[in-house]
């Protein structure tokens, strides 16, 4: 009797224990979700009423293919070139060259200084007066590139941006691995690519593929980066802004409905992905 | 065979020449825009013709100081992400040792759960935030935004410290009682240092994150409530580039003394760490 | 010239101011069972990274059947390697493991099959084909690193510790597998390990290292009953080591005196009277015998300070005359007690000088 007391008043401890986590979890982030949800079943403008008239503009709206388009385009290219760029710059960083703290630090910055700032840097960066094009004109008498508010440029970015977690993760994965399994391999007649491609690669995949998630999951999501560089394009995040920001009276409904349509993507986009890459190392 | 061994040698010389100009242009990458973002802060009348800006100057940074109110600025950041901070914080230590040291029914599940804000865009959430703060009078105050980034923060800090008190060795706490220390000295000498680096991480990641913050707070700032993020964003629509440039710079130094610390205190892998689990 | 299968001229190999390998000098017959034996970090893993090519040497060459390799990289050597924690590709399975050296050489998948099966036959694995890695035992696993180092009949097979991540019982079983499988296929192989048993249970010769520097190479007896310094009869089973003056040299016999003790050794060549002698003994060539034992030639009386029973055998720590310690170690038949005077035989030619250190 006194045991079962005992583990009851141990569970209500964790429970209490766990409740500022739940608390929060509710308040700040299911309630608001839910909030959104209702709000975008309200006809625009009104407290009362039911209605999935803002789902049906917005989806049979010429403009939303488009907006959503661009937001995968812009999501997965990012992230298949932030894969292009972690797998050789980790693979040297794993041998320890000179300077390679260096490196290490550098791969962080991306991700630790304020978006704004990287987005704005890009911005003169690339722009018609910025290096790049100086560079272009100068040195290789050329015309000038436009890359400042381009689908190209805002990929380019968007991996600037957000290929630190591809890096990362691929750079643990990488420097967890065994050597003597690839001395093995090349002991047994493999070359240095061979090794790569048969043994290195198909090990490190899950950690590539975990960081990709990552770098798919901050792309999708991306709002600071298009709102400063990205012009007249608006990937998904950036439009719902707009319905507020630029619509007087601010299209309360129209813009919930446009975050539970970009919410629903970015779950099921992540569940297929996950599920898909995740089959052939099962 | 002393040809082979230059044609051998020739070879590794081109692979470590192909090395160094990968590493360079990556750098070139990270760092060309910080660098050009320095000069336009510094520079006048450069109108991109020249490399370098043919004078120097700290007006941008004066006219960010006075017009662009960075002092009072950085107070509401420094206030905002200190409050949220100290949210994310008290909310994470109980709920991270439940998770990490107590035996919780379906854990992974209820971790999936916590961890869904920062698996969904805070966008799709931001504008239920912002009407519910309306509703509270929560906009446009310290607290409020605080409040709206512990959302995003709270769950970070709840995974680093889990894992952190999950991480401490059962036998050193017994070796403790037995030793005969009770609760509060094995609190205070046995478990406090061992998990102190992992709350100083967790205080730095939220940090930043409330720092960088500009999704959600741009739906719940006011004229009080300005933060660096928000006033650079302004900035931006303003179109003078050379004091964006110069806000820029002053909201970038805190983030390097943060990847100081990073660097040097915390394995930069623990960084995305949070993520694991998604 | 001897016809080496593998030889290291000369080779050195430093790691900043840490000098792994100095100069080492060592051919390898063909066929032979080889093995690198030191304690770790005495340069043997340095000296077999040198023959994978995994190290290039700082200076001197490296020979594989008669050709230099020390500049062709480690894929075209045509070596087969067994590793410490079986490094198996944990991706693949058992069949694939095998399979990979033949795939990396363009074999066709026949050919290729034929060579897995007979490998794995070899090995007594069969059966195992679509298992992974992380399926099998820790036996299981270096089994099939073996089958995946021998399937293309390499020209020489390397083992680096492999049987140290196994368990003591299984450890002895793989050692007569390997030393079998070796004898049986005729290859020439290298074994490299830190336990002396190991490598006198299945050596043809073995190679001590110590520092950076090769110090005895011979036969496992050889090693066993004539060490040349001090390092390797340390180092290669027990010793008691005794040092004193020598007093007389005769044909036969030299007598030193050791603390007083007057101690008959047998004769050597360039030993001086009044020069100090370093000899040692095996600890279980130390007769023991009760106190009223009649005395002779290297009989002294003793102490036993303190005696451990170990099962099969007993270990004495007993001080002879007035301080000078000894380990004996005799068969359980015989006991003497914590305390008790004895007498202690140290036969004559047991007592073998050291010159080296």
């Amino acid at each position: 009797m006194s045991d079962f007391l005992r583990r009851q008043r141990q569970s209500i401890l964790t429970l209490l224990m766990l409740s500022p986590g739940f608390a929060g979890f509710l308040g700040l982030f299911f309630y608001p979700m839910m909030v959104t949800v209702v709000r975008s079943l309200r006809p625009e403008g009104q407290e009362v009423g039911w209605t999935l008239a803002n789902y049906i503009e917005f989806l049979s709206k010429p403009g939303t293919r488009q907006v959503i388009v661009l937001t995968f385009v812009l999501a997965i290219s990012s992230t298949l070139l932030s894969i292009v760029l972690s797998v050789p710059l980790t693979l040297i960083l794993r041998e320890k060259p000179w300077g390679h703290r260096f490196f290490r630090l550098t791969v962080l910055i991306p991700i630790t200084v304020p978006g704004l700032v990287g987005a704005l840097g890009l911005l003169v960066f690339y722009g018609s007066r910025g290096w790049l094009n100086l560079f272009v004109t100068q040195v290789l008498h050329l015309p000038k590139l436009n890359i400042n508010y381009t689908v190209p440029g805002l990929i380019l970015f968007y991996l600037w941006h957000y290929f630190p977690y591809t890096a990362l993760t691929t750079l643990a994965t990488l420097e967890g691995l065994d050597r003597s399994i690839e001395e093995a391999a090349s002991v047994a007649g493999a070359n240095d690519w061979q090794v790569l491609r048969h043994v290195v690669l198909p090990l490190i995949a899950p950690g590539i593929l975990a960081g990709s998630v990552l770098t798919f999951m901050a792309a999708f999501g991306s709002f600071s980066i298009p709102l400063v560089t990205g012009g007249n394009y608006r990937p998904l995040s950036v439009a719902i802004y707009t319905q507020i920001e630029s619509f007087t009276p601010a299209r309360w409904s129209m813009g919930s409905a446009m975050s539970v349509v970009m919410a629903i993507l970015q779950v099921t986009f992540l569940s297929i992905y996950m599920r898909v890459l995740r089959r052939p190392m099962a | 065979m002393n040809l082979l061994r230059q044609y051998v040698q020739s070879i590794l010389n081109a692979r470590k020449l192909l090395i160094i100009t990968f590493l360079l242009c990556f750098a070139l990458f990270i760092y060309a825009p910080f660098t050009i973002t320095l000069l336009r802060s510094v520079g006048k009348d450069w109108f991109g013709k020249a490399w370098l800006p043919p004078t120097l100057t700290l007006d941008w940074y004066k006219w960010a100081w006075e017009i662009g109110q960075v002092p009072e600025i950085t107070k509401n950041t420094l206030i905002i992400a200190a409050l949220a901070v100290t949210m994310s914080t008290l909310i994470a230590i109980p709920t991270g040792w439940a998770f990490g040291r107590r035996n919780v029914p379906g854990k992974e599940v209820l971790m999936s759960v916590i961890l869904l804000p920062r698996m969904i865009p805070p966008i799709a959430y931001a504008l239920g935030v912002a009407r519910i703060f309306y509703r509270l009078h929560l906009v446009d105050t310290h607290f409020g935004v605080a409040l709206a980034h512990t959302a995003i923060c709270a769950p970070y800090a709840i995974l680093v410290l889990s894992s952190t008190f999950e991480g401490l060795d059962e036998r050193v706490l017994e070796a403790a009682s037995v030793c005969g220390a009770n609760a509060v000295r094995t609190f205070f000498h046995v478990i406090l240092p061992m998990v102190l680096p992992g709350i100083l991480s967790s205080v730095i990641f939220t940090f930043t994150t409330s720092y960088n913050e500009l999704t959600l707070t741009l739906l719940t700032y006011g004229v009080h409530t300005k933060t660096l993020p928000v006033r650079t964003y302004l900035a931006v629509g303003e179109g003078y580039l050379e004091v964006t440039s110069a806000m820029a710079v002053i909201l970038v130094i805190p983030s390097l003394f943060v990847l100081f610390m990073i660097q040097r205190q915390v394995a930069p892998e623990k960084l995305v760490g949070g993520f694991k689990g998604v | 010239m001897t016809d080496y299968m593998i030889e290291l001229r000369n080779v050195t190999k430093r790691y900043g101011n840490i000098v792994a390998n100095d100069h080492i000098n060592l051919g390898i017959l063909r066929g032979e069972l080889m093995t690198l034996l030191g304690p770790s970090g005495c340069g043997k893993t340095t000296a077999l990274r040198c023959i994978t090519g995994h190290n290039t040497p700082d200076e001197g060459r490296v020979f594989i059947d008669g050709e230099d390799v020390t500049d062709v990289p480690t894929h075209k050597r045509e070596l087969g390697m067994v590793f410490q924690n079986f490094a198996l590709f944990p991706h693949m399975t058992v069949f694939e493991n095998v399979e990979f050296p033949l795939m990396i050489r363009n074999l066709d998948k026949k050919k290729r099959r034929e060579m897995v099966m007979d490998a794995l036959r070899l090995i007594r694995m069969e059966g195992y084909e679509k298992h992974y890695p992380r399926q099998l035992s820790g036996g299981q696993q270096q089994r099939v690193g073996l089958a995946r180092a021998l399937v293309y009949r390499p020209k020489v097979l390397l083992l680096d510790e492999p049987l140290s991540n196994l368990d003591a019982k299984l450890r002895e079983e793989m050692r007569f597998e390997i030393r079998e499988l070796v004898s049986r296929l005729n290859i020439t192989a290298i074994y490299v390990t830190h336990d002396q048993e190991e490598a006198l249970a299945l050596s043809d010769r073995v190679a001590i290292m110590n520092a950076g520097r090769l110090v005895q190479v011979g036969t496992p007896e050889d090693i066993y009953e004539y060490p040349q310094s001090r390092f390797v009869a340390d180092f290669i089973g027990l010793s008691d080591f005794i040092e004193g003056t020598v007093v007389s040299v005769e044909n036969e016999r030299i007598v030193m005196t050791v603390d007083g003790l007057e101690l008959v050794v047998p004769g050597l060549s360039d030993v001086e009277k009044g020069q100090s002698l370093l000899v040692f003994i095996r600890p279980n060539d130390v007769q023991l015998f009760p106190a009223g034992h009649e005395g002779g030639e290297n009989v002294f009386e003793g102490v036993v300070d303190k005696l451990t029973y170990l099962g099969d055998k007993i270990d004495y720590r007993i001080t002879l005359g007035d301080r000078l310690e000894i380990r004996v170690q005799t068969d359980g038949r015989q006991r003497f007690e914590k305390g008790e005077k004895v007498r202690a035989y140290l036969p004559r030619e047991r007592c073998r000088p050291v010159i080296g250190d």
